[in-house]
């Protein structure tokens, strides 16, 4: 007999592991739910098209002052600022739009009472959570690479530097710490409102709390870089990724008598968003796992 | 082998004994293949907590539970792609239509776009495949959640309440399909507060109060385990208040077509009427009653539940 503790559902992972054709049906089944719904395409719609404008007025900026370059590699960092600022906030908004409501329609229950596990349902949003990350960063890429072609900027010989791929991985972290997030909170609140409301919540708190520790001393100012959002902010910060940059703002800020800037090292705060995004995502799996649906 | 079989299945909700709720309270029960199963009970009985533990959105807290003889996460997972259930309210994503909505359970039930058609027209819903689920009625939504159930052709069907909130013709719509399935030799598992419906599907039932089974068997069983007797008199009133202090008899209600129907603790009638003439009332009818289902579900679950609400919800 199913015990107390299997209930039918417990290890339900193991029984039914992961397989290709697996994936391919929950992507299948994922993508099918997400493209007929319309929150799904006003907000890549309106996430593209400020990249959109963004980058028509790099462009109009490069045509009207031909010393501000619009070409790669050179202008990868004005390109993947669109991933950075609103961006994390939108795969955020988006991952909680598209997976609470799972829960309050009760849909992601009938799924499992259709047939699929507890386990299988959560991988579905991991998958949900992989797609939006590649759709957000490769529309970002794909709007500001054709916006070089626009642009009268000479570009260099290479396509993309190694700052370039550090500051797209940064990038790249930051919307999975955002979207784990997303998930976490998704699966624990179970209420696409509620779950906003506690996600900006949080980063106004984080924000409060940061500002307080940092008066405390040099070591909890310290603490306080390890914090989720400020993780985010700085591997979205340009300045971490690109050695140069941060050389002459440090050198401008000497000239005016201030302090130079620091950050904590790119592989900690990579390890960080990692270990963040990774407690976020097994909090979301014990929570579907464990929970009555 | 029983297509279900539950032994001392426990669901209790809350940490604290203080604030815990026993929802599901050691039920046992088995449903053996081809048999139309009703599952009774009051609100709040425990009757949607036993079918969610079956279906795997709840955890069981105690107990256990075999479907078509398997049990363990891996052997419960294969046997429930042989189930098609739904439970309470049809749950489907509303932006979609009821087609696009079929062919998610359908991707999930691993048929083909041909089994999809084929429920649509079963259930009577080809014509308005096409509109969003938002704009169905309560009739089609329910009809939708049937077609949804059958995708997969499953051996044992479980329906929690598929005829709530329908009219009288949506009721006898889902009837029908609910006859089609057993005339298939579908197994069918029916929770439904609809008893003279259940009376007249149903093979076997279970009620269940307060999260315990308190009466199980074949629907002539059930109704038969009680002894009761119809009495009838000039002045019901007072024969209604006699019997309340009757030693012989467990509860008095009054019959819809007149009289009095008691429940007894023997089948010793002679001993009633002659409490009652002690009493200055005699009786002009007192004959053992067969209690209809309804009547017997009363009874049972008595004091849990307003009847004519239940009833009628």
């Amino acid at each position: 007999m199913s015990g107390a503790s299997g209930g039918g559902t417990s290890g339900q992972a193991r029984a039914g592991g992961l397989r290709s054709g697996t994936v391919g049906l929950l992507l299948r089944i994922e993508v099918l739910k997400a493209v007929k719904r319309r929150a799904f395409w006003v907000a890549v719609g309106l996430f593209a098209a400020l990249n959109a404008i963004a980058t028509v007025d790099n462009v109009r900026y490069a045509r009207l002052y031909p010393e501000n370059t619009y070409a790669l590699p050179a202008s990868w960092p004005d390109i993947l600022t669109g991933l950075t600022g609103p961006g994390p906030f939108f795969i955020a908004v988006l991952m909680i739009l598209l997976l609470a409501p799972e829960f309050s329609w009760r849909t992601g229950r009938q799924n499992v009472i259709d047939g699929l596990s507890k386990e299988r349902l959560y991988a579905g949003k991991v998958i949900v959570l992989v797609g939006l990350i590649a759709l957000f960063t490769a529309t970002v890429v794909a709007i500001g690479v054709v916006g070089t072609l626009f642009s009268p900027s000479e570009g260099g010989p290479e396509f993309i530097r190694s700052t370039d791929l550090s500051y797209v991985g940064g990038c790249i972290l930051n919307l999975l710490l955002f979207c784990s997030a997303g998930l976490m909170l998704s699966t624990m609140i179970r209420s696409a409102g509620p779950a906003l409301g506690v996600l900006f919540l949080y980063i106004l708190v984080e924000q409060a709390i940061a500002e307080l520790v940092s008066r405390m001393g040099e070591t909890m100012r310290g603490a306080s870089e390890y914090f989720p959002f400020s993780i985010t902010q700085d591997l979205g910060n340009s300045l971490v990724h690109y050695p140069e940059q941060l050389a002459a703002v440090n050198s401008s800020r000497a000239e005016r008598g201030l302090p130079p800037l620091e950050f904590l090292a790119v592989e900690v705060l990579a390890i960080a968003a990692l270990a963040y995004s990774a407690i976020f995502l097994v909090i979301a799996f014990l929570s579907m796992r464990k929970r009555d649906l | 082998m029983p297509v279900i079989e539950t032994h001392d299945l426990t669901k209790r909700y809350g940490r604290r004994a203080a604030k815990s709720v026993l929802a599901v309270d050691q039920v046992s029960f088995s449903v053996e293949e081809g048999q139309v199963f009703g599952f009774l009970g009051p609100n709040g009985s425990g009757k949607t907590t036993t079918i969610g533990m079956l279906v795997g959105i709840i955890n069981p807290t105690g107990g256990g539970f075999r479907l078509f003889g398997a049990s363990g996460p891996k052997g419960l997972l294969a046997a429930r792609s042989r189930v098609g259930a739904t439970l309470e309210t049809p749950n489907f994503y509303p932006y979609m239509s009821g087609r696009d909505n079929l062919r998610v359970a359908a991707a999930i039930k691993g048929v083909g776009r041909a089994r999809i058609e084929e429920c649509l027209e079963l259930v009577g819903l080809a014509d308005r495949a096409k509109h969003r689920f938002r704009t169905y009625s309560l009739g089609m939504k329910q009809r939708l959640a049937l077609a949804a159930t059958m995708l997969n052709d499953p051996e044992l069907v479980i329906l929690d309440e598929p005829a709530n909130g329908l009219d009288p013709q949506g009721m006898r719509e889902i009837r029908e399909i609910i006859r089609i399935l057993a005339d298939r030799g579908k197994t069918i598992f029916l929770s439904s507060h609809l008893l003279w419906e259940v009376e007249r599907t149903c093979s076997h039932v279970a009620i269940v109060r307060k999260g315990r089974i308190v009466a199980s068997g074949t629907v002539t069983e059930v109704v038969s385990a009680g002894k009761s007797a119809l009495l009838r008199a000039g002045d019901e009133d007072a024969l209604a208040a006699a019997l309340e202090g009757c030693p012989e008899v467990m509860s008095v209600r009054r019959f819809e077509e007149g009289g009095v129907v008691v429940g007894l603790h023997s089948d010793d009638l002679a001993a009633v009427n002659r409490y009652l003439a002690g009493r200055g009332i005699h009786v002009s009818h007192l004959a053992p009653h067969r209690p209809s289902l309804e009547e017997v579900f009363i009874d049972l679950t008595r004091g849990d539940f307003d009847p004519m609400t239940e009833i009628a919800s």
